[in-house]
């Protein structure tokens, strides 16, 4: 006779259309046989999962159709099933799943869709946060401020894609013109995701400011991120794309050499 | 057999609740709730859609206001072998926490396994070892939230070759051992009946009414399988007649309990829901009163 952490096991790999031999040895079948009724709880497993990456994914789903997006939603919760019962976190890997997925390889722009997605869903689940006030910045020793480090925002993200994946999202809005067409050799864009009150938004940045922003999210030094933008455009101005960090609430702590902490 | 009781039951576990019809709170309904503020003697929520920043949990500091709230969780996994996530409880403690709901409960049932996420309520065999299992989850989720759960029997499509106890004897002796209360779900037991061909009246004789906090009521689907027809439990509709006449003996054995419509799948206009609600109180209102027998023991 099977545990209880066995028959788990074995109705685990059942349901998510792994092998059902052992799963259906431990089940009476009466009227309707074992498979019949195992084949009703995978069903469930299966069509909601899809429906919750069918809502975290709609231009994607409307991109490829709804029956494509079905049968690449159930191959993808085979293999990644969800590691959590928060379903709001499950999907975070679907867009370099369907990088790797040779039915849609030729749609090269999908994948960068699905990432600016997920940004926009994980936005809008992100931790609440304060923003940070600058005059802490004002009283550090001027010497420390280029060595300063920033914590951003936890709702951002930077995106960059060298398809027009702004326009591609937003001709494929349910409110959008149908007959809009889109030049995918009209180049690449570098997209800011955040969210602004209760909604996600994106809007295209410059390659500096996106490189500046980057390089502080990616926990960069001011000085190191100053650098990576103005070796990208020399005309880049440093003290106004400081001012914008809080301006736009986007800095929320700080961390200083010798430890110090904006909200410490 | 199992050891003695650790915790005595104390109350009817329904903390405040009114023995009234409430309603789940679905995310379509929630503007309209926010606006019109309708009169709904408590709301149900899941604490898995809380448990991220942004608006949503914004939007449930709004509704506490004004409004009584359960946490009916659906992530615990209480049958898992593997225990309760520890992390995962956590988060749902430190929701509690800041939302103060009068009731939390969570289901017979598993949904995680090795790691893995299955996002159903899974059905267990009814044996000792489960109820070892079950037990130790309960507590641990108790001591974790520092407060009484109530428990919920599933819907149930399949029955396992080995499962020597009877759900709802396996629901009183879970409650006797942690101090667990128990949610009745009246559309569940004749899903279950019907799909194992038991006795739903003889399986509300079988629980013990002074362990039950809470009912809940839900519309299911027929559905034909290999030419039987198995009931699914789709919360897709008004409740059923064959299920209100159910919940009518429910009240006669277990008196006036707090109700709840729940509808998750094709949500309707927040009136339909308002309308089951109302169908709910009038049977409320003919039940006997639960006091007794909740304090009977």
């Amino acid at each position: 006779m099977l545990t209880l952490r066995e028959i788990e096991a074995a109705f685990s790999r059942a349901l998510l259309g792994g092998d059902e031999t052992l799963a259906s040895a431990e089940v009476l079948g009466n009227s309707l046989a074992p498979g019949a009724r195992l084949q009703i709880y995978r069903h469930h497993v299966f069509t909601t999962l899809t429906a919750g990456l069918r809502a975290t994914y709609p231009v994607v789903c409307r991109l490829v159709d709804e029956r494509f997006f079905g049968y690449a939603a159930a191959q993808y919760i085979q293999r990644h099933p969800p590691q959590g019962p928060c379903l709001f976190e499950y999907g975070a890997s679907f867009p370099e799943f369907l990088a790797a997925f040779e039915p849609c390889r030729h749609l090269r722009y999908l994948p960068d869709i699905a990432r600016l997605e997920w940004v926009l869903h994980a936005a809008l689940h992100a931790e609440d946060v304060e923003s940070m006030d600058p005059a802490f910045l004002r009283r550090l020793p001027e010497d420390e401020l280029p060595q300063v480090t920033l914590r951003l925002d936890p709702s951002l993200a930077l995106l960059s894609s060298r398809w027009p994946i702004d326009r591609i999202f937003r001709v494929n809005q349910p409110e959008a013109d149908p007959g809009t067409v889109v030049n995918l050799a009209a180049g690449g864009v570098h997209l800011e995701v955040r969210r602004i009150g209760h909604d996600a938004v994106f809007r295209a940045l410059d390659r500096a400011t996106y490189a500046f922003r980057l390089a502080l999210a990616e926990g960069h030094s001011f000085e190191k991120a100053a650098a990576t933008a103005l070796a990208l455009d020399d005309s880049f101005d440093l003290p106004a794309a400081f001012e914008a960090l809080f301006a736009e609430h986007l800095a929320i702590d700080f961390e200083a050499s010798g430890g110090r902490q904006g909200n410490a | 057999m199992a050891a003695a009781g650790r915790k005595p039951i104390t109350d009817d576990g329904s903390h405040g609740v009114p023995p009234a019809a409430g309603i789940g709170l679905r995310a379509p309904h929630v503007d309209e709730i926010l606006t019109t503020c309708p009169a709904i003697p408590w709301l149900e929520i899941h604490p898995e859609n809380y448990l991220g920043g942004g608006p949503a949990g914004r939007v449930l500091e709004q509704i506490r206001r004004d409004y009584l709230l359960s946490f009916h969780a659906v992530g615990l996994s209480l049958g898992s072998a593997d225990g309760v996530d520890p992390r995962h409880l956590k988060r749902v403690r430190v929701l509690a926490e800041r939302i103060e709901p009068a009731l939390i409960s969570e289901h017979l049932s598993w949904s995680t396994a090795g790691g893995v996420y299955l996002n159903h309520l899974l059905p267990l065999p009814y044996t000792e070892e489960s109820l070892a299992v079950v037990c130790r989850n309960v507590d641990q989720v108790q001591a974790a939230l520092g407060r009484r759960i109530l428990v919920e029997n599933p819907s149930l499509y399949l029955r396992f070759r080995h499962s020597p106890i009877p759900e709802p004897e396996f629901l009183n002796e879970l409650s006797r051992q942690t101090g667990c209360g128990l949610l009745c779900d009246v559309n569940n037991i004749h899903v279950t009946a019907h799909n194992l061909g038991l006795d739903p009246v003889a399986y509300l004789k079988t629980l013990q009414p002074v362990l039950v906090g809470e009912i809940h009521l839900a519309g299911h689907a027929r559905n034909d399988a290999d030419g039987q027809t198995i009931l699914i439990d789709d919360h897709g509709s008004r409740v059923a007649s064959d299920v209100w006449q159910l919940f009518s003996r429910a009240l006669e054995f277990l008196g006036r309990r707090p109700a709840l419509i729940e509808w998750d799948t094709d949500i309707p206009a927040l009136d339909v829901l308002l309308d089951e609600a109302h169908v709910a109180e009038r049977y409320l209102a003919r039940a006997p009163s639960g006091d007794s027998r909740a304090h009977a023991a």
